[in-house]
């Protein structure tokens, strides 16, 4: 089997001031990579103006491009309009779903969304007192019940998680521990180890750390556009060789 | 004067919740009379946004724009998973 070449990024927060500008950096990426994923807060605010920024910056690219939302996406309520906007320009939008995308004959299964928080393994909030917190905490573990299924039932050679809250700590290094439950929850990632995954791709936390991995040894690639610096990082998944 | 902490937590809530900025991931220190702003932005344009939106919050107090801008390089190295 060939190896798969993952491009990934994420808070490319576009809006119109930056149009044209993301687009420029990409050009050529077939050449480097099979397919692009991008982690979510693709604008700043939300609004459709700035999502079809997004659109033009990641449409009509040679390969294919698989999209998930981020917080920002949601901020002007117009997350379900954003979501058929950037699929009718051709992006793959996982809104807690899967999708497999043929590259060469090799089977790359994706999954997920945007996620949410409610912190770490220790230092969690849990399902308990006001109705608030109680709706915070079964927000994640609603959306871990359906990334699990989603990934339960991909048909691929390789799967990915694609989020764009975290699933561990280790790629929040950098962020201050206080708002850790605000950043990313251990559900995501246990869902992602029940199942299986080959890599664990996020971003939201601008001032985190690239690398990490989940309990069940999934490797976690935190892809802000902060702190990998470049317009994306390629990950190879390995074939018969690399 | 107003306490030091509640002004780095207004500021800090200005630039998340403004319009003009939308930024939640800038550091505000505020010490005495100065009021500092960490982090990174992608365009000058925001940059200046972001120092506007946190004069407004803290009127009176010196504003040190300490942000930097992030420059999205070409891609680099891949790496084998
Ligand atoms: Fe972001
Ligand atoms: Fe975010």
């Amino acid at each position: 089997m060939r190896e798969l070449r993952i491009a990934a990024v994420a808070d490319i927060h576009l809006g119109e001031d930056l149009r044209g500008h993301y687009r420029k950096k990409i050009e050529g990426i077939e050449r480097r990579a099979d397919v692009l994923l991008v982690g979510g807060d693709l604008t700043r605010h939300g609004t459709i103006p700035e999502a079809q920024v997004v659109a033009e910056e990641l449409s009509g690219l040679p390969i294919p491009v698989v999209a998930v939302l981020g917080n920002h996406d949601y901020h002007s309520d117009r997350n379900e309009e954003i979501i058929d906007l950037l699929r009718d320009a051709g992006i793959t939008v996982l809104d807690d779903e899967g999708a497999v995308v043929p590259i060469d004959g090799v089977r790359l299964g994706v999954a997920g969304g945007k996620g949410f928080g409610g912190g770490f393994a220790g230092k969690c909030a849990s399902e308990f007192g006001e109705p608030e917190t109680k709706a915070f905490v079964r927000h994640t573990k609603e959306i871990a019940e359906r990334w699990r299924r989603a990934l339960k039932e991909l048909d691929a050679d390789h799967k990915i998680v694609l989020s764009h809250y975290s699933p561990v700590k280790d790629t929040l290094m950098g962020e201050p521990p206080e708002i850790y439950p605000f950043l990313g929850s251990y559900m995501l990632a246990e869902a992602a180890d029940a199942e299986g995954a080959d890599l664990f791709i996020h971003g939201h936390a601008h001032a985190g750390t690239e690398k990490g991995v989940t309990p069940g040894g999934i490797r976690v690639r935190n892809v802000a556009l902060p702190v990998i610096k470049h317009a994306y990082t390629v990950y190879c998944l390995n074939g018969d060789h690399c | 004067m107003e306490t030091p902490h509640y002004v780095a937590a207004r500021v800090q809530r200005a630039l998340a919740e403004d319009e003009r900025t939308t930024e939640l991931g800038i550091r505000v220190d505020v010490r005495g009379e100065e009021v500092y702003l960490r982090g990174q932005v992608s365009c000058d344009e925001r940059r200046h946004q972001i120092e506007n939106v946190a004069r407004e919050a803290a009127p009176g107090l010196r504003v040190h724009n300490e942000l930097t801008l992030v420059e999205v390089r070409e891609p680099g190295e891949e790496e084998h998973l």
